[in-house]
């Protein structure tokens, strides 16, 4: 039995097109949903900042995209953030850990740790947008790496001049999204 | 039918027959018993009589209607399929069919100046065939940009109307040229050589020149919503000119040229390959062998480059935003490029396969077949590092077993060191397929024939080590080192594709005939991997626009005005793939009904019967 020349064909165009289907059914699947938008309670005690503050970096601020936590061998692209709050008392001389690390979030450019490339983006702006109770918990997480907390959802720094004792509405850490440069240091900071 | 096939079918039929009645049986059965009526009791009956109670409602309603006040909405939803799947079969539909009616005139033009300057009838067919297919296109994109545009309207009105408030100096121009570009087209087409062949040539420029504009300006709209500019935190319009030159702008533009090139290229050589399967005499054989192999040598030389057009627009998107960039190469997208990578290999390993057989239309083949083999040994292995993973899908005991989700020997495959390598030597070496079959049949006669090819050997030896050595220094260097290692590379590969081909061009220069090529005398498999290559090319112009637009992620403009719709999630690539999918399955429903259209052209004239 001969098959029609157009049969084959559409044959094939089907079978080409199921076959790229398939491949796609055969790399993971995983699907991204945008921030869920709560309120940060003004009352949190560090710990609880900490653990926000994790969940932020891994959501909404899209940080562990780009930056590893305990990472041993390169190629790094981004600093590693293992005991970050150890080089955050010095790295940079006139600035406590909490005001360098607002420093590297945001004002991200200000100083990029040598060797690495400038492009962490300013994270209080969009499309992070990370509010300043946000970044406050960030901030809480990161003394946790190699540190112990001592930030509160009342500290001040030079970039919030007292926003952070209000309830300002925030939007939560999400699931874990594709993660850009962002909340836990600066491009090639830290 | 086949009389066993129909003994087969009759049992099989009957059997499924049965079970059908039995199950339907069963189902009333169990499911519906006898029940009385339901009947309201007395005392609950309203008793006005049903035309009063009907005007009533109907007069409540209308009351209720115009005490509503007037509200912008933000989104509608589309029926069954949701908004962004419908927005994104339309749009993608718009986009194929706009990307076939730029590619085939940019070559059209080009075969019909080669058949003016050469003299020679057949560039003049060859160039007026492809246009033949451009009318029935170009009305379909047309339809379909009208329809996305309506779609958009109706279902995010709110998103619609900002572009709208961004973009409107540029909708005026828009449709102007869309005026001249159906003035050129018709012209182009339907004035075939009717006017002086310059004038001619003149209207296929003026066609390539609007169709590129109305290009562009298409671009700017969407590449701001990528990597918006010109306009504020809040989205206030501060330049309209930056808003359309933003930063992605003019690497989509380049790159947008490039790909229609090489997808309308490939489209064609389908058709050509269609009508090749279908001829009946040897001379229609012959042409569309040779029309076949015009389009997908256009179609693979713009594929070629395309590597490179393409790292310089994720460089512009890194530029602009390392967080976008990031969700495209480590994040959400990052797996995207596995699948992109398996359609590019077999894009390569079909392109040298069509070329590889092609070789037999010429005689005196035999010396050049031997390093077929060593191509394809290049190409399989490239592919195979191209489609290796960084982290590897794995059980737990897998993982426990390699030391992580980075297989210890494999996992150096999948970082961009070996990857970039991968590339630029599949680049090089489909350009040695090329070379190959261009010499098939020929000997140079020049007296500096055997300079000549050293001299080409080692270039491409040269460029060759040049890639490889970057590719392996890059694993020792640090990641501002490396990431400058890729411009060396493509910069060692484009020298050598430019300057061999150069050096070529004079080397067989009144060469030697040693056998002439006889088209139409291919095997009939060669024409079925020409519709696979447009097939593939297709799909991964389907899932390059997916991840060109899911980038954004949550945001309509990027940073600027968030999506709130139902529809703000990022799919899996599985459900992407099954969009794209269909996508191109209607494309080749549609552009076979395009092919059909066209060749009604060629047909008799309707003679009615008369009596004797």
């Amino acid at each position: 039995m001969t098959v029609p020349v157009l049969v084959r064909i559409g044959a094939l165009v089907v079978a080409t097109t199921c076959f790229y289907m398939y491949v796609g059914q055969m790399v993971p699947q995983k699907e991204v949903q945008p921030p869920a938008e709560v309120v940060l309670k003004t009352d949190l005690s560090p710990p609880e900042m900490a653990k926000v503050g994790r969940q932020i970096m891994e959501g909404k601020g899209f940080c562990l995209t780009c930056h590893t936590i305990g990472k041993t061998e390169g190629p790094y692209r981004f600093p590693d953030l293992a005991n970050v709050a150890v080089r955050a008392k010095t790295r940079e001389p006139g600035l406590s850990d909490v005001e360098y690390f607002a420093q590297a979030m945001y004002e991200p450019n200000a100083f990029i740790v040598p060797g690495f490339n400038p492009g962490m983006p300013t994270i209080n702006r969009p499309p992070i947008g990370l509010t300043d109770p946000e970044i406050l918990c960030v901030i809480a997480y990161l003394q946790t790496l190699g540190g112990t907390t001592t930030v509160t959802m009342q500290t001040k720094h030079h970039y919030n001049s007292g926003a952070s004792t209000t309830a300002a509405p925030a939007e939560a850490p999400a699931a874990p999204a594709a993660t850009p440069a962002a909340a836990a240091g600066k491009a090639g900071g830290q | 039918m086949n009389r066993k096939l129909l003994i087969l079918v009759g049992p099989v039929a009957g059997i499924a027959m049965f079970i059908a009645v039995v199950w339907i049986a069963t189902v009333f059965v169990s499911h519906n018993e006898y029940r009385d009526t339901y009947r309201a009791p007395v005392a609950a009956v309203d008793a006005t009589p049903r035309e009063a109670g009907v005007t009533a409602e109907a007069a409540a309603a209308d009351t209720k209607a115009k005490a509503t006040p007037y509200a912008e909405v933000e989104y509608r939803t589309f029926p069954i399929f949701g908004s962004r799947v419908a927005i994104w079969a339309v749009a993608q539909l718009h986009l194929l069919f706009a990307a076939f009616v730029l590619a085939v005139p940019i070559f059209a033009l080009i075969v019909e100046a080669i058949g003016y300057k050469t003299g020679d009838l057949r560039y003049d067919r060859l160039a007026h065939e492809f246009t033949k297919l451009l009318s029935v296109s170009f009305s379909l994109t047309a339809t379909f940009g009208a329809f996305l545009t309506f779609m958009l309207i109706a279902l995010y009105p709110k998103f619609t109307n900002y572009m709208m408030s961004v973009f409107s100096p540029t909708f005026l121009p828009y449709v102007l040229l869309f005026f001249f570009e159906a003035f050129f087209l018709y012209t182009y087409y339907y004035g075939w050589g009717k006017f002086h062949p310059l004038v001619h040539l003149g209207l296929g420029l003026g066609l390539n020149l609007v169709g590129t504009s109305i290009m562009l300006i298409a671009n700017a709209w969407l590449t701001f919503m990528m990597s918006p500019r010109g306009v504020s935190d809040n989205g206030a319009v501060l330049s309209v000119w930056d808003a359309i030159n933003n930063y992605t702008w003019m690497p989509i533009n380049v790159h947008r040229v490039i790909a229609n090139v090489a997808f309308g290229g490939s489209v064609a050589a389908a058709y050509a390959a269609v009508k090749f399967l279908q001829a009946e005499t040897d001379e229609d054989r012959a042409h569309y062998d040779w029309m076949g192999y015009i389009g997908n040598f256009v179609a693979i030389s713009a594929f070629l480059p395309l590597p490179f057009a393409g790292y310089w627009l994720a460089k512009e998107i890194y530029a602009y935003s390392q967080t976008l960039g990031l969700t495209m190469m480590g994040g959400a997208f990052s797996w995207l490029f596995i699948i992109q990578a398996v359609l590019i290999g077999n894009l390569f390993l079909a392109a040298n396969y069509y070329l590889w057989l092609g070789m037999g239309r010429v005689e005196g083949v035999q010396p050049l077949q031997k390093f077929i083999k060593y191509l394809l040994a290049a190409v399989t292995l490239c592919f195979m590092v191209w489609a290796t993973p960084r982290s590897i899908i794995a059980t737990v005991s897998e993982l426990r077993a390699m030391g992580g989700s980075t297989h210890p020997v494999l996992g150096y495959f999948g970082v961009m060191s070996a990857k970039n390598t991968a590339v630029n030597i599949l680049i090089l070496t489909t350009f040695m397929s090329f070379l190959l079959y261009r010499r098939t049949g020929k000997t140079a006669t020049v007296s500096w024939a055997k300079a000549g090819h050293a001299a080409q050997l080692a270039i491409f030896a040269a460029a060759a080590f040049i890639v490889i050595f970057l590719g392996v220094y890059g694993y020792f260097v640090e990641a501002t080192v490396r990431i400058k290692l890729s411009v060396p590379q493509v910069s060692s590969v484009l020298f050598a594709m430019i300057s061999i081909t150069a050096i070529d061009v004079f080397l067989f220069r009144g060469a030697k005939r040693t056998g002439e090529v006889q088209w139409g005398r291919i095997p009939a498999i060669s024409q079925y991997v020409l519709i696979f290559i447009a097939v593939t090319f297709t799909w991964l112009m389907g899932l390059m626009g997916y991840v060109r637009s899911g980038l954004r992620q949550h945001w309509h403009v990027y940073g600027v005005m968030r999506d709130h719709s139902v529809d703000a999630f990022t799919p899996t690539l599985g459900f992407a793939t099954k969009v794209v999918s269909v996508t191109v399955l209607m494309f080749f429903v549609l552009i076979g009904i395009v092919f059909w259209i066209a060749s009604l052209h060629d047909r008799l004239d309707y003679q009615p019967r008369t009596k004797a």
